[in-house]
């Protein structure tokens, strides 16, 4: 039981590195040539551009494998704990999209309907948070 | 442009996110383990069983949810696939689950980025919810 545990943790430890490592590498690549800076609002999210960063890492490869650069790219442009909170209640119901959905097409869901459901929820969700000046600090 | 800096800086970077995220990850593997062998997720899923029909899903489909927030979307795969239901209810527990997922693993990375998670667990339970019904209601 516990071996089984090590075990997973294991691989999963392996996973995290083959897909982190060329993340956080392209980042700083991408930074150094001026990607990511830039305070105007994108659109009506109440989300810098700074955010798209942890926003779309978070969209495309999920929580789990997103996670170290989402909390990294958070702490290094001190997004502020409003602009956190929506960005994680987005993440919080879309995240991982082609993984999650996929998985569930293969045994016959009907992946369009997820996905654009996912995707209006998040908006939805994060435009009334923004608006109702929730975690106002 | 330069090449050794950004290169060394992703590097160390990337190792000390991946050993953060080892330290977050294991203790829920081991908890995942412990709740898989302590027949939680059939006491839990059993209850569940006649709210099932809220969602028009036949009451095994609850076995399948009550993993997939506990453990993983593996998890749930692994117990729906068996049933061969319609393309309606896979789909209706696919968005469910798309919303709402590893609860154990994805809660404490939540609460690392500094959001309040217990609220975002709250929203991700709720909306998966309001979700499977209304999915159920529109499509007849």
């Amino acid at each position: 039981m516990i071996l089984n545990a090590l075990r997973d943790s294991l691989w999963l430890t392996v996973k995290l590195l083959l897909i982190i490592l060329p993340l956080t590498i392209s980042y700083e690549f991408l930074k150094e040539r001026g990607l990511f800076s830039g305070t105007k609002p994108f659109f009506f999210m109440g989300i810098t551009r700074p955010g798209l960063l942890p926003l779309i890492t978070g969209v495309i490869i999920g929580l789990t494998y997103g996670a170290g650069v989402i909390i990294h790219a958070i702490k290094e442009h001190k997004l502020g704990k409003r602009e956190v909170f929506l960005i994680l209640l987005f993440l919080s119901v879309c995240h991982a999209m082609f993984e999650d959905t996929l998985l569930f097409v293969v045994i016959g869901a009907n992946g369009l309907i997820v996905v654009v459901a996912r995707l209006i929820l998040a908006v939805v969700f994060t435009y009334l948070a923004y608006r109702a000046r929730l975690f106002e600090t | 442009m330069e090449i050794q800096k950004p290169l060394k800086r992703g590097l160390l970077n990337g190792l000390s996110i991946t050993f953060m995220m080892v330290k977050v990850i294991v203790p829920c593997y081991i908890a995942i383990e412990i709740i898989k062998h302590s027949g939680l997720i059939d006491i839990i899923s059993r209850a569940c069983k006649p709210f099932m029909t809220i969602f028009g899903l036949p009451g095994e489909a609850a076995l399948s949810l009550v993993a997939g927030y506990v453990i993983n979307i593996y998890a749930a795969i692994a117990v729906l696939a068996p049933l061969g239901l319609p393309a309606k209810d896979v789909t209706v527990v696919a968005l469910m689950l798309g919303i709402c997922h590893s609860l154990t693993i994805e809660t404490p990375i939540t609460k690392k980025t500094g959001a309040n998670a217990s609220l975002l667990l709250l929203v991700r339970i709720v909306l998966s919810l309001f979700s499977g019904v209304v999915l159920h209601l529109v499509w007849k």
